[in-house]
């Protein structure tokens, strides 16, 4: 490693070139990807701008928003108001959709013209996030964290090691925390050795602030000068399902149904037993939802919602990775499937094997003869 | 068939510890290397059909490649029974505790060192390192485009049209090529493997002069990728601290092995599931 003369910004971009920096080096921004789908913020870009302020506060450093798009109009107040303190926009009718070479261009050509690097830079766990982020940490040979769930800042004593050159107390590290090994494990990942410490974090994970009106910030535009290389890709057709109508933030219990189901009728079933609860709300698999079985709305998961219901009811669900991150915070999950060793089973609270076309009836049996039960004992009082 | 501009292609794959089987887990759920079952990622599989389905259609060569100690040579036999043509292992010493970016700095080394591709497919991640992040690496240092979270795909003339999914939805998109695609876990997956792939492994595990016909072993040397770019060396990332995550994983009350009734009995009576019911 070399260390980088403050006075030339050291990366004249030439790729492939580490950015190295001194335990003393300044301290940089924390730069928060904030990607748009449709032309609005995604929530996930505000969860991390609530992240983010409390990092850049610790470090007493700027919150910078970065947005990439076209006819971004009034999205820059919207970021500012809230938390970001800076603003780097791109708005170019090239950038109207994301394409991984196009952003890739205008910010890593962006930040390789800072004179300071950003101390740290966080972008969603999105399909967006985690193909964008990889090309960046390449580009600066920085290090990224992939689907954090805990964000902080803090002290690193690096004692020992193979590597001399890396010996040494840092003081402002990124902690980039995630489970590991198959999540019975919790990993703070660090490498203050390069700015930006990149991280993805998952959507759902992180608390937006409440936008704040009166807040200002300065809003700098990002240069976009493209090459022939980045139109090698491109799109055409970008198909989304309506977003709207299920209220999963205020469900105490969801029932959610996956490819067990072998119908979309067993929704019905779904339904049902939701209705059984004061705030049951019913939710699905992507693939009860890929099979028209159920609107996109519905659907738990990466590419959908992530949920915190008290109660999950999942049924006919295997629990692949990518359903599971967004349910597994929920308060209590009741997994029913006829094999003993469906995934899902390996991090449920409750397992029942059986099959749910008739574990299901049964269960709103019970409830529903609990309930007359209940209301037979008031009367009897 | 054998004009298509698709002549080569690679495929990334990983060895991993088998998490299915009970051996090399220890009691807190960690995985302990030297003791575990290895498997080829399960993500990798749909890597390598992709690939397959590539030589179906143009009868391009499909070769695999992989970093890891040596027994990772057991992944690369699965890969020639079920039809790739060759196959590199890289191994050395001074790439152990490579994280994303230095495990892709030494694959791309490794590919570089190989003849020309027209494209290149990786797994969506991986289930012990578990990023989706070095196949992205390696497509920025090749300079190449990506297709990530692949979900089908045809290869039309010089072009490859693709559907990927996205947040809400998918897309279809049309790269020229090279390319490097990551394949999702809903595509097609990996078809038996063939009798003739069967036997011929068979065959390379007795006779070593035929196996280094398809299985090739290189090093840091031969790849002439620089040491201190990889391994722990060129790892910009540690990890410095595990604890354990109470609440998450491990401790399912299953319910079995009863009729119905008494199986939703037993859940209603063990959890608050009732105080919810309107
Ligand atoms: C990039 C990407 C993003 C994704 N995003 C999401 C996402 O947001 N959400 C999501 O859910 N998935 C997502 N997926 C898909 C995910 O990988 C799985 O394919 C999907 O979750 C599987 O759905 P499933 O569990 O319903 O189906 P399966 O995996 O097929 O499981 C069906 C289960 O039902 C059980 N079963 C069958 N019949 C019965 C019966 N009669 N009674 C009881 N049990 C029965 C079976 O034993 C099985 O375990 C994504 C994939 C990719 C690649
Ligand atoms: N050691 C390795 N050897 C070959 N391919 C790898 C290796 N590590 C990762 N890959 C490829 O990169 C993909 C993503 O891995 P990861 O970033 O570890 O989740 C894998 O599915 C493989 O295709």
């Amino acid at each position: 490693m070399t260390d980088t003369d403050q006075t030339t910004p050291p990366q004249e971009a030439e790729p492939n070139k580490p950015v190295a920096l001194n335990a003393n080096d300044p301290l940089g921004e924390v730069w928060v990807f904030c990607e748009l789908q449709e032309g609005k913020v995604q929530t996930v870009g505000l969860e991390l701008l609530g992240a983010g302020r409390q990092l850049a506060d610790k470090l007493d450093r700027p919150l910078a928003a970065v947005v990439l798009g076209h006819n971004l109009g009034e999205i820059p107040r919207q970021l500012i108001h809230h938390g970001a303190d800076k603003v780097y926009k791109a708005d170019h009718p090239d950038l109207a959709e994301y394409r991984t070479l196009p952003f890739r261009r205008v910010l890593c050509d962006f930040m390789g013209q800072q004179a300071i690097p950003p101390h740290s830079m966080l972008l969603g766990s999105t399909t967006t996030g985690r193909d964008l982020a990889p090309r960046i940490a390449a580009h600066f040979q920085t290090g990224l964290t992939a689907d954090t769930t805990e964000l902080d800042i803090g002290p690193y004593d690096h004692k020992g090691g193979s590597d001399a050159s890396k010996i040494g107390l840092y003081e402002n590290c990124l902690y980039a925390i995630r489970p590991s090994f198959g999540e019975s494990l919790k990993a703070r990942i660090l490498g203050p050795w390069k700015n930006p410490q990149m991280a993805t974090t998952r959507p759902g994970v992180m608390i937006p602030l409440d936008p704040d009106p009166s807040r200002t910030g300065e809003v700098v535009d990002m240069p976009v000068h493209l090459q022939p290389a980045d139109f090698r890709l491109t799109i055409a057709e970008t198909v989304r399902e309506a977003t709207a109508g299920v209220d999963f933030d205020n469900a105490d219990v969801i029932v959610a149904g996956g490819y067990g189901l072998a119908n979309a009728d067993g929704f019905a079933l779904m339904k049902e037993l939701a209705d059984c609860f004061e705030n049951g709300t019913v939710g699905a698999s992507r693939k009860a939802v890929d099979l028209g079985w159920i609107p996109y709305v519905h659907q738990v998961g990466q590419t959908g919602k992530t949920v915190r219901p008290k109660i999950y009811i999942a049924c006919g669900i295997s629990g692949a990775i990518q359903h599971r991150v967004g349910m597994q915070n929920s308060g209590l999950i009741i997994a029913i499937n006829k094999d003993p060793d469906a995934p899902i089973f390996k991090f449920a609270d409750h397992g029942i094997v059986g099959d749910l076309y008739q574990v299901v009836p049964e269960m709103i049996k019970q409830i529903k003869s609990s309930k007359g039960s209940k209301e037979v004992s008031s009367v009897g009082v | 068939m054998t004009n298509s501009a698709v002549k080569d292609v690679f495929v990334m794959i990983k060895q991993v510890p088998d998490t299915r089987s009970k051996a090399g887990l220890n009691p807190d759920g960690t995985i302990n290397r030297a003791q575990a079952k290895r498997m080829l990622n399960p993500f990798d599989e749909y890597a390598l059909q992709a690939a397959l389905n590539v030589k179906k259609q143009t009868g391009c060569r499909v070769t695999a490649i992989t970093m890891g100690p040596p027994p990772a040579i057991e992944i690369l036999y699965t890969a020639l029974e079920h039809g790739a043509d060759r196959c590199y292992l890289l191994s050395d010493r001074r790439l152990a505790a490579s994280d994303t970016l230095a495990t892709a700095f030494a694959l791309w080394k490794t590919i570089e060192h190989l003849n020309g591709f027209q494209m290149i497919f990786c797994g969506l991640q991986t289930t012990d390192g578990d990023t989706a992040q070095v196949g992205p690496q390696l497509a920025e240092r090749l300079n190449l485009p990506q297709v990530t979270y692949c979900e089908d795909f045809e290869v039309v003339g010089d072009k490859l049209h693709a559907r990927r999914v996205v947040e809400g939805g998918w897309q279809r998109v049309v790269s020229e090529l090279p390319v490097m695609v990551t394949v999702a876990n809903s595509y097609h997956p990996l078809e038996f493997k063939s009798l003739r792939g069967a036997r011929m492994v068979q065959e390379l595990m007795r006779n070593e002069a035929l196996r280094s016909q398809y299985i090739t072993t290189v090093d840091l040397d031969v790849v002439g990728a620089d040491p201190d770019l990889t391994g722990l060396k060129g790892s910009p990332t540690i990890v410095a601290k595990t604890d354990k995550v109470g609440s998450i994983g491990g401790n399912c009350a299953m319910h079995q092995g009863q009729a119905v009734e008494a199986l939703v009995r037993e859940v209603t009576l063990q959890t608050n599931l009732l105080e919810f019911a309107s």
